[in-house]
């Protein structure tokens, strides 16, 4: 019999098959190899893309040339925009305004090959610590409400380009799924006055069949209500809204878990494309940070989405969390 | 500078971009794959490699299960929700959990080997809808269902199956899902405030400024939505008020079948057969029961979403439910208005 289960902190029902469920063999997903070629994001091109905003370079480079470890670089194409006012206005029913707000590009090493399982954890702590620098930095904007990193890996993740990249949005207002989730959680804390998320991690930890790593600071784990197969979460143990404010111990042991999680679903998944999301609580003053914990979502293009998801906002998990782990932690 | 714009009815945002634009004719779908016609389980004649039907239009000298019928109805073969059982509704900690307890049907709309519904009679397509109310119907027997859910998926992009035999699916399910909940209680609030269906509100603004309009003939506006998510989205909406497709009269689903022809073909001339969804928006069940929401027929607007598959869904888009739209729709209607079917 399917089983379906509801997320505790926004309330949508996945069902869960756990008669034939999938195994890794059964999925057909696009491959990524990339293909090389002309790249923005590789040394000796960065008069390509336009200027650096912040970067860790090695003394005595100059901005903009070869000798950086991790350059942050405004979007090409921008979603948003940064300069102007958000000028908030109606049309008739409809509501609209000035698209602003910030779209960077975090180029996380100079490797165009290297994912970040090929990464040393110490090359993926200096792509941590400037996704905290660019995150303080932007917070000072007090037009932003929410900033959103995000990384496309390959193709079918939504990537345009090779060169592995983390992409981060400051918008001007809070995004609906988060709102969403800021509710549950709201209404759980004044029910119970506990996190829920702080909740999610005891039970996850003393149920032990969906973890798949943990160390001091982390847990990963497929969470019981994953809207994909292999979904995974990465949590902080400690409780906080915000991944900026993570010390240097938590920063090298997100590095250290990020890397042999991704290693796993890479071992699992040959040339895998993937998203992964660091969601984080709202800034500038919408949001309590006692009920919200920030986590990273990690999830793997192994299925479409089709008319009954987008219709209903209900997932089909063909397979089931626990059994992810499973695999995930036998490799 | 890009614009942001706010569904009226769940409050969505979604960014329109207007400075990276590609032209609407460079979004048009790659070529399609290749398929083996003899394989297909849909086909007259190999009714046998389907479950059996639970409804079937076909000559009344033809045998169930028989070759000579027009439209079939079967379950499908890897159901996402089963038919028998209960729901056992039970808590594992803080998780709820309970049985899937469900119909998940396949709606087979021709005999024929046929891809697109776009090609499909106007007679054929009328058979179709007028299927899709009665199995609704047939479904609010059984009360141990809240929504039924009728979509289509077509093409790979689209989460379809290799085979390309038109088919659509209906899903009922023990709960109101969320997207449904939310859109069923954007509208209230709006009625709420005005008085007024926030639907019918957006037909009226809709053809008053005639921008995003695609078609408007015999009862039913399409139009590409303000705050669409993807390029080319769609709307098909009934221009009579009515919360309820299965209300809809024989005239009326007439009508419908030319209009959703029209429109889906003008996406496949316009934009070389894209992938696409579609989605029925209806009511719940609407069962008198406390608690009943008792200006639903009001306040509710049924109407179809079609999601054209060009662009791909990203990390962003799933973090945030903050969509990017790479087109303005005013451009994608005018696009499909100047399409000549």
């Amino acid at each position: 019999m399917p089983e379906l289960r509801r997320d505790p902190v926004v309330g949508r029902w996945v069902i869960v098959d756990t008669d034939k469920p999938k195994k890794p063999e059964d999925f057909k997903y696009d491959q990524f190899v990339p293909e090389g070629g002309l790249c923005p994001f590789c040394y000796g091109n960065e008069f390509m893309t336009p200027p650096e905003i912040n970067c860790f370079r090695d003394p005595g480079t100059a901005a903009n040339s070869p000798g950086w470890q991790t350059r942050v670089v405004a979007n090409k194409f921008p979603a948003l925009q940064i300069e102007g006012e958000l000028d908030r206005k109606g049309v008739g029913i409809y509501d609209m305004s000035n698209g602003i707000g910030a779209h960077e590009v975090l180029i996380e090493s100079p490797y165009h090959n290297k994912d970040i399982p090929d990464l040393l954890e110490q090359e993926i702590e200096s792509y941590l610590k400037m996704c905290c620098v660019r995150l303080m930095d932007l917070k000072k904007d007090s037009r932003f409400k929410y900033i959103m990193i995000f990384r496309n890996f390959g193709s079918s993740a939504g990537a345009t380009l090779e060169h592995p990249h983390t992409q981060l949005v400051a918008l001007p207002m809070v995004p609906k799924n988060t709102l969403e989730e800021i509710h549950g959680a709201r209404d759980y804390y004044n029910y119970r006055e506990r996190c829920i998320f702080c909740d999610i991690l005891r039970q996850e930890i003393s149920d032990k069949e969906r973890i798949i790593l943990e160390n001091k600071y982390f847990i990963s784990f497929c969470p019981f209500v994953s809207r994909f197969p292999f979904e995974i979460m990465i949590m902080p143990k400690q409780h906080s809204g915000y991944f900026s404010h993570m010390s240097p111990a938590e920063i090298s042991a997100l590095a250290q878990i990020l890397k042999a999680t991704l290693t796993k679903l890479k071992k699992v998944f040959v040339n895998l494309s993937y998203n992964y999301i660091i969601h984080n609580a709202p800034i500038n003053g919408e949001a309590e940070v006692e009920y919200y914990h920030w986590y990273i979502e990690i999830m793997p293009k192994l299925t479409q989405v089709a008319g009954f998801e987008w219709g209903t906002g209900f997932y089909l998990d063909p397979t089931s969390p626990e059994l992810a782990a499973q695999y995930l932690k036998a490799v | 500078m890009p614009e942001l714009r706010k569904d009226p009815i769940i409050g969505r945002w979604v960014i329109i971009a207007t400075e990276r634009s590609r032209r609407p004719d460079q979004f048009a779908s790659q070529s399609k794959e290749q398929e083996d016609p003899l394989a297909c389980p849909f086909c007259e004649g190999k009714e046998s490699q389907t479950p059996p039907e639970i409804y079937a239009i076909r000559p009344r000298n033809s045998n169930r299960n028989g070759p000579g019928w027009h439209l079939r109805v079967v379950p499908s073969i890897s159901p996402f929700l089963r038919v028998e059982g209960d729901m056992d509704r039970r808590g594992n900690g803080l998780y709820d959990v309970m049985n899937g307890v469900g119909a998940h049907e396949i709606i087979i709309e021709t005999n024929q080997h046929i891809a697109n519904i776009a090609d499909l009679s106007e007679d054929q397509i009328t058979k179709v809808l007028n299927c899709y109310s009665d199995r609704i119907l047939d479904l609010e027997k059984d009360s141990r269902l809240k929504y039924a859910l009728v979509f289509k998926n077509y093409g790979k992009g689209s989460g379809g199956m290799a085979i390309r035999h038109t088919r659509s699916q209906l899903i009922a399910t023990p709960i109101n899902p969320k997207r449904v909940k939310e859109e069923l209680a954007g509208s209230r609030a709006y009625y709420e405030y005005h008085e007024r269906c926030v639907f019918c509100d957006l037909i009226q603004q809709e053809i008053e400024q005639q921008e995003r309009v695609i078609l408007d003939f015999d009862g039913f506006l399409a139009v590409t939505p303000f705050a669409g998510r993807f390029p080319f989205e769609t709307w098909i909406l009934p221009k009579k008020h009515c919360c309820d497709y299965t209300c809809m009269d024989a005239e009326s689903r007439r009508n419908l079948a030319r209009v959703l022809k029209a429109v889906l073909l003008k996406l496949k001339i316009g934009l070389n057969d894209p992938d696409y969804n579609y989605v029925i928006h209806t009511a719940p069940f609407r069962r008198q029961k406390v608690g009943y929401w008792k200006t639903i027929d009001q306040d509710y607007h049924w109407h179809i979403e079609i999601m054209p598959r060009l662009t791909k869904v990203a990390g962003f888009e799933w973090g945030t439910g903050f969509y990017i739209c790479p087109l303005p729709p005013e451009e994608t209607a005018k696009f499909l208005r100047e399409v000549k079917i």
